[in-house]
This record gives C-alpha cells, sequence and structure tokens, in this order.
C-alpha cells in the first residue's frame, strides 16, 4: 500500500509540473498583450510596451516561469491579477470555497443517490424500479446542463418564486438564504453525474451478481444483505473509479453552472479571467483545478486499492 | 403500535411532518426570499454584461462600466441622459476666445469631495495635469493630446489651454476624465483610485466595496451638491454576464435595471407586468462595416460603393436587430443635428446600382472576401447580421468568408489594419469628430484600422475642431457626411440604440443617449 501511495504520488507531482509549465507557455503564446485590456484599445505601442516591462511580460519564457516557480513554492504567492489588481491569493480564498461547496454538495448528493438507485435497480431487474432509474439515468445524460439550469430557474425562481434565480448567499447570512441559493445550482450539477454513476453502478453490480461465486453464495442460504455486501465490495470498484474522475470533472461543469446562476465562483472566475485575458489568473485558476483533479484520482485509487487489496499487491 | 410519552410513532411522524412542511414553505415563499435581502428598498441595484476592470475613470474602458466612475466622479461638463452637453462642477458652460485656444471656467463653489474638502480650481488643475502626464499612463490621454495646461484665475475659476483649437475635448472629458482633490493621486497611488476609491470624488455615489467578479457597490453622498440626490442609499453595480441570467433577476426582482437586454426580447419583456423598459438612440454607438481601404477588393471606390447600396439597412436594424439600431447610410445618427438627410439618401438600398458600381469597379468579374465579427457578443450580438449580409453579396456575385473571432483577435486585427472587412459595434462619446479624426487622421490610435486617407476630410476636420457652433458647423458636416458616402470608406448601417430595461419601482429613469447607464435621477417607489 505504501508503495502504491508513493508510485501514485510521485506521478501526481510528475503532472503537475508537466501542466504548470505546459500553462505557462500556452497562456503566454497569446499574441495580445493583456495590456490592451488594461489600458484599453487606444493604449499606444510604447505604454503596452511599458507595461510588458513592468510586468516582465518582455522577459524569455523560461526567465518568467523560473520567477512564477520560486515565487509560487517558495513565497507562496500566486501573484497579482493585471486586470483587477487583487492579489490572486485573496481571490482563489474568496472563489474557491464556493464552487467546492457546490462541487462537494453536488457530488455527495450525486453519490449517494446513485449508488442507491443503481443498487436497487440492479437487485430489482426489470422491475418498475429499475424502469424508473433507467429512464432517470438516460435523462440525465441527455439533458444539456445549461437548458436544464435555465428551465429551473424560468420555473422555481421567476414563476414559482421558491428559490433566487442566481447568485450566492454566505453561510454567514443565514442557513435558509445559503441552501436556497446553492439547491438549484447543485441540482443541475449533480443531474449528469447522478446518471452516469447510477449506470455504472447498475451494471457492475449486474455483472457481478452474475458471477460463480456469487451464484455458490446465494446456493448456500446467504441473506440478501450479506450478498450485496460481498457483491458491492467487487462492484465498487469501477464506480469509485468514475466517481473520482467525475469530482474533477465537476469542477469544468461548474464553469457551465456558476454563470448561469450568476455564482462568483472559481469557475466563474476563470471564464472572466480568459474573457480579460489575464493570463496568470487562468493559469493560477486551472492549476488549482489540476490539482484538485489530480487528488480526486489520487484518492480513487487509494479507495479502490483498499476495497480490493490487491490491486496494492500488484502495485508492490 | 410504540408509545413513547404517550404519542404513538404515527403520530409522531405525523407532527413532525406538519411542523417541517410549515416551516418549510414560510421558508421558501417568495416574500421570505425577498424579505431575506435586508435593506432592498433604498437599494438600486444595476446587472451589466460587462465586468469592471477598474473605477478609475482615466482607465476606463468599457462604457457600461462607466456608471461606476461617472457615480464616484464628475467632471466640469457633462453629457446628460438627453445628450445635451451641459456644465457640472462649472457654473455654465465656457468662455472661448476668439482664437477657440482659451476654455474658461467658472467653479460651483458648494461642491465638497467625498472627504469633505470643498471644490477648487487647483484640484481642476491638478486632475487635469495628472492626466495629461504621459508618466501617469492614462489610457485616453492620447485624444486630449491637444490640450496645453491648466492656469488657475481664481479660487473657483480656471482657464484650460489649448496648443491648437479643438473643440470636441469637452465631450471627451465627459466620459474619460474626473475631478479629483489636489495631491490625492500621488498621497494615495493608482491602485487606490482602480479598487477603493474612498473620498476621492464628487458625485452622488461614494465607493463602498468591490468585490471582483461580482459587484461594485456605493452609497448616497450626504453632501452631495445637487440637494436631494440621489434617491437612493446605495446603488449596486452587479456583473451578471448571462443574457438569460440577467432577464431572469429583473423578472425577480433580484435587480431594478438592467444594461443591454437580449434585443428578440426586448419587446415583449417590457410589456411584462411591474417591468419597464426604453430604447433611445446613441449620438456615438457605430454599427458599421469596416473596410480596409488598402486591400483588395476594397481599394477601389467603385467597390466599396457597390458593397454600399447592397446593404439592406432597413432589414437589417429592424428584423436583425428588432429596432435597437437606428438607420444611417452615414456616419451621423438620423436624430443628430450633423446628420445629412442627402447623404443618407444617396446611399439607398439598390441593387441594380450595387451592379452598376460593381461593372465600373475593376472587380467587375467578382470578388471575395473575408468578413470578420466579434465571435463574443459585444453590445449587440452580430452573427445575424454578418450571416444575411453574406448572402445579400452573394446576389452580386460577391464571395464572403465569415471568419468569427473573440476579442483577443478581432482588436489587434482591427487596430494594425490586418483584416478585409470587419463588421463591429463601436461606442464614441456622443459627438460627431471622435471616430471620423480616429479612423481618418494620420498618426491617431486607429489610423491603422481602414487605411482610408483624403486631405479634404483632414481639411474639415480642422474647420470642425476650430469651431464650436452648430449653425456654422452643419454646411461643414453636410459636405463631409456627402464626401464620406460618395468614397465609402467604411459602410455605415446605423446608430445602436441606449436600450434598458427596470423594474416599476424606478422612476425617473431614461436610457442615456451617452449609453452610460446613469441613475442620478432615479427614485425608487
Amino acid at each position: 500500500m505504501t508503495s502504491l501511495l508513493l508510485r501514485r504520488l510521485g506521478f501526481s507531482l510528475f503532472s503537475l509540473v508537466v501542466v504548470s509549465l505546459l500553462l505557462f507557455v500556452l497562456t503566454r503564446s497569446i499574441p495580445e498583450s493583456p495590456a490592451r485590456i488594461v489600458l484599453g484599445d487606444d493604449a499606444t505601442a510604447a505604454q503596452i510596451a511599458a507595461f510588458d516591462r513592468d510586468h516582465g511580460l518582455d522577459q524569455p519564457i523560461v526567465v518568467q516561469y523560473a520567477a512564477w516557480l520560486e515565487r509560487v513554492v517558495l513565497a507562496g504567492d500566486l501573484g497579482q491579477s493585471f486586470t483587477t489588481g487583487l492579489s490572486m491569493n485573496r481571490q482563489i480564498a474568496d472563489t474557491f470555497p464556493v464552487t467546492m461547496e457546490l462541487v462537494v454538495v453536488a457530488f455527495v448528493v450525486a453519490s449517494m443517490l446513485s449508488i442507491v438507485l443503481g443498487t436497487l435497480s440492479a437487485f430489482y431487474r426489470d422491475s418498475p424500479i429499475d424502469y424508473f432509474a433507467r429512464l432517470l439515468a438516460v435523462l440525465g445524460v441527455s439533458i444539456p446542463g445549461f437548458w436544464l439550469a435555465l428551465v429551473l430557474i424560468l420555473t422555481f425562481a421567476v414563476d414559482l418564486d421558491w428559490f433566487p434565480p442566481g447568485g450566492f448567499v454566505p453561510l454567514s447570512e443565514g442557513l435558509g438564504p445559503h441552501l436556497l441559493s446553492i439547491a438549484l445550482p447543485c441540482f443541475c450539477l449533480a443531474v449528469f453525474y447522478l446518471a452516469v454513476i447510477t449506470r455504472m453502478t447498475r451494471s457492475s453490480l449486474l455483472e457481478v451478481l452474475n458471477q460463480d461465486y456469487m451464484r455458490t453464495a446465494r446456493a448456500s442460504g446467504l441473506g440478501r444483505g450479506r450478498l450485496l455486501m460481498y457483491a458491492m465490495r467487487n462492484a465498487l470498484l469501477p464506480v469509485v473509479t468514475i466517481a473520482g474522475v467525475s469530482f474533477g470533472h465537476m469542477f469544468g461543469w461548474a464553469l457551465i453552472i456558476e454563470q448561469i446562476f450568476n455564482i462568483g465562483g472559481m469557475s466563474r472566475a476563470l471564464l472572466t479571467a480568459i474573457n480579460q485575458r489575464d493570463y496568470f489568473m487562468v493559469q493560477t485558476v486551472v492549476m488549482v483545478f489540476t490539482i484538485v483533479f489530480v487528488l480526486a484520482n489520487l484518492l480513487a485509487d487509494l479507495v479502490n486499492a483498499w476495497l480490493n487489496p490487491r490491486l496494492a499487491a500488484v502495485a508492490s | 403500535m410504540r408509545r413513547i410519552a404517550g404519542l404513538t410513532r404515527r403520530t409522531a411522524l405525523r407532527g413532525g411532518s406538519t411542523v417541517a412542511a410549515t416551516a418549510l414553505s414560510g421558508a421558501l415563499s417568495g416574500a421570505w426570499i425577498r424579505n431575506a435581502r435586508a435593506g432592498a428598498n433604498g437599494t438600486l441595484t444595476v446587472a451589466l454584461s460587462d465586468n469592471p476592470l477598474t473605477c478609475d475613470p482615466i482607465n476606463m474602458t468599457s462604457h457600461d462600466t462607466m456608471i461606476i466612475s461617472q457615480s464616484i466622479w464628475e467632471n466640469l461638463l457633462e453629457f446628460d441622459v438627453d445628450g445635451t452637453l451641459k456644465p457640472q462642477l462649472a457654473k455654465a458652460l465656457p468662455e472661448i476666445s476668439a482664437d477657440k485656444l482659451v476654455y474658461t471656467f467658472e467653479l460651483r463653489d458648494d461642491v465638497a469631495f467625498h472627504n469633505g474638502k470643498p471644490l477648487a480650481a487647483e484640484d481642476v488643475k491638478y486632475s487635469f495635469e495628472y492626466m495629461l502626464d504621459p508618466q501617469n499612463k492614462a489610457s485616453r490621454r492620447p485624444i486630449f493630446d491637444r490640450l496645453s495646461h491648466v492656469e488657475i484665475d481664481g479660487p473657483h475659476r480656471l482657464r484650460v489651454i489649448l496648443k491648437e483649437p479643438y473643440s470636441p475635448w469637452v465631450f471627451f472629458q465627459t466620459k474619460h476624465m474626473g475631478i479629483w482633490p489636489k495631491g490625492s493621486r500621488h498621497e494615495f497611488g493608482d491602485d487606490y483610485f482602480k479598487l477603493s476609491p474612498k473620498g476621492v470624488g464628487t458625485g452622488p455615489g461614494m465607493f463602498e466595496e468591490w468585490k471582483p467578479n461580482d459587484y461594485v457597490s456605493l452609497v448616497r453622498n450626504p453632501n452631495y451638491w445637487q440637494k436631494g440626490k440621489p434617491a437612493w442609499d446605495r446603488l449596486v453595480v452587479k456583473y451578471v454576464p448571462e443574457d438569460a441570467s440577467r432577464v431572469a433577476y429583473l423578472l425577480s426582482g433580484q435587480i431594478d435595471l438592467m444594461g443591454a437586454p437580449p434585443p428578440r426580447d426586448f419587446t415583449s419583456l417590457k410589456k411584462r407586468s411591474g417591468i419597464d423598459g426604453d430604447t433611445r438612440g446613441t449620438f456615438g454607438g457605430w454599427t458599421a462595416l469596416l473596410l480596409n481601404s488598402k486591400r483588395p477588393p476594397f481599394d477601389d471606390v467603385n467597390f466599396r460603393r457597390a458593397i454600399a447600396h447592397a446593404v439592406d439597412r432597413e432589414t437589417i436594424t429592424k428584423r436583425i436587430f428588432y429596432g435597437l439600431v437606428e438607420r444611417s447610410a452615414i456616419p451621423a445618427p438620423a436624430s443628430s443635428w450633423w446628420f445629412n438627410p442627402e447623404a443618407d439618401k444617396s446611399l439607398a438600398y439598390d441593387l441594380d446600382k450595387a451592379k452598376h458600381y460593381l461593372k465600373q469597379s475593376k472587380y467587375a468579374q467578382g470578388a471575395s472576401f473575408e468578413l470578420m465579427t466579434s465571435a463574443v457578443p459585444y453590445l449587440l450580438d452580430t452573427k445575424d447580421c454578418v450571416v444575411f449580409l453574406q448572402s445579400e453579396f452573394a446576389k452580386l456575385g460577391i464571395d464572403v468568408k465569415l471568419r468569427l473571432a473573440d476579442a483577443a483577435v478581432i482588436n489587434p486585427a482591427m487596430f494594425r489594419g490586418t483584416y478585409d472587412a470587419m463588421f463591429r459595434h463601436l461606442m464614441s462619446p456622443g459627438e460627431p469628430t471622435y471616430f471620423l479624426s480616429q479612423n481618418f487622421l494620420p498618426n491617431q490610435f486607429m489610423s491603422e484600422v481602414g487605411g482610408y486617407r483624403n486631405p479634404k476630410i483632414d481639411e474639415l476636420l480642422k474647420v470642425v475642431f476650430a469651431e464650436n457652433d452648430e449653425k456654422k458647423l452643419k454646411p461643414v458636416y453636410d459636405q463631409m457626411m456627402q464626401l464620406l458616402a460618395d468614397e465609402s470608406p467604411y459602410v455605415w448601417v446605423g446608430y445602436f440604440n441606449a436600450t434598458n430595461l427596470w423594474r416599476k419601482r424606478v422612476a425617473g429613469f431614461k436610457p442615456s443617449r451617452g449609453l452610460t447607464i446613469n441613475v442620478h435621477d432615479a427614485t425608487l417607489g
């Protein structure tokens, strides 16, 4: 297990270095200086050159990367946004918890419901509950998230006035308003993954339930609860892998959800930074997303190794 | 059934469910949600599609977000919502010397900055000097290049001295300037003016807070010199980029006023109960096909004329932009004093004339060019329009290749002149010379845009710069408009409107002909 952990950690670190380098090169390959955005369309060439010089943008990319890496690793300083002029540490601190909360709530809801639904669907195959779960899964993967979000806003916020149409109310302003503000976005974010994990749980569990050893267990008179426990341990392996990947993907989906629900999270900050050609901010947000993605996958691997010790043994 | 303290489990569950349902329905009622937004009654919330990058008026690039700078700061003169140049911090319009080089202003003596310091002539001198100093990198400094310096003539009297006659500067200062206390820039630094400018303006709103990518809030200036204004306690300028979300915010009462409503929904939305809306022509909003005269096929004047006659402006303005663009074939809005109806008529939609000019051009056998437009809508979406133009030009045998690009590609291409043709909405201060001089005079920041040069235009603009009287200017503009119609360096489709929707509780509001939302006179019901 330790060996697996070390190998996965090493690979994760390597991935992060490669991604950071790629990001750095890509964000600085855009031909136009961000000075155009900051100084306006009528900025002169001299003003743009002065801006580039002040911000070190006239240096070779390797020099810029080394300086950035040194500042991030040694000082924990993510730098300053070109456009807002604010510290990126502060911007990440302001926006990351918002996105994280949306994703975690959506992920927990999606995972719990989907595992229950997928299990029931597999256990009661071709029953009404199975049809219902399969229909839900098809709908979940078919309905575009942005469309669903707009329909929900129109119905539950504009027409019925049950939820706010957008915005994020911090917990400090009350539990009720806070929950209401995240209910629709979390639901929209969860639907797709609820469908995907439900389908995965169902098919994986069906496959395990049809194995010889499960038939033998049933023939030996094991109760349903005990059977489920044995079956789930094996059936959950692909489900955990998919869930790990889904958690990372949810940060990507949050880009659309935060935009439609007008939530000032990190995904929204990324989109804004892209539009404003705020290199440092784009790079920082994508790096944070990458770290989350890598950590989620690492965690999924470790959970899988715990569920199935043979994986850890193979890695050793 | 198991009983606990005299209750059956079923009774307990039923009771619990009732309590939970009551609490939930209370929590979910619209009234509860609205009440949860404490203090909303005195707060005017405006939603914009643009994200503010700065509060500083000398570096503000978006006309939308100027609502922030124009609520915090004021200028000597203002361009009011009806498009009239009026005194603001000055008592009256300036006295202009006979040689048009000296503008004398008398300042109001009842104005104080948000920090309590009374406004004086030395503050105005300091503000102009700061903006004009190239070291301070004011993004709009080049348009004030012809200003020499400011002289103080008394505590509330000053003279702005020009290097050469240049009448439009008074319009430019209404948008791209501000007056701040003497010494404040050096005391607080640029970032202070950009991010948290407290105490340094004279306007109706005092900076309160900026939450990046979310909102900027201002509070009422209790000592505002226009007594009784503003009528709001707090102004929240919220960034809501999605059209549908902005509309949902308005309909559900989360905002009071919105900028850039979706054109196709504007008419139906303003008819909804509780919602009001209006659209008014701007004096500076070009909707135009920018042609690059340095590149074929636009290097031929007859080809440009053919294109100008092949544009069905009526259909474009009414059907594609749903009436939110005012039709004009020349660089003058139909409702402006410098509009020349004859010049406008001379470019009427006429495919026969278009074919006639095409035959006379060196591209009589047909031509092709690339038409760029913005992939991400700026002010109004242009994508439907370029598809329509493509089909119209195809009737003449002209092959148009469409290219959608984002701002990172389209703006550099425009400024460097590395394009064939480009369909864009561009906004300028509400007077005629800004775009004309920037596009057609040499050594301006947009000089490379179209590549068109004509000494006659230079000559006419020089006359315009040296005159302030509209009556004397009208024949000069008539001549210039006819010349531009004949030469068609660009193809003008019209002037886009300032369009807003608001909730009926907002009264006294009108869309501004300068485009930027002005809420100085808005009251809340």
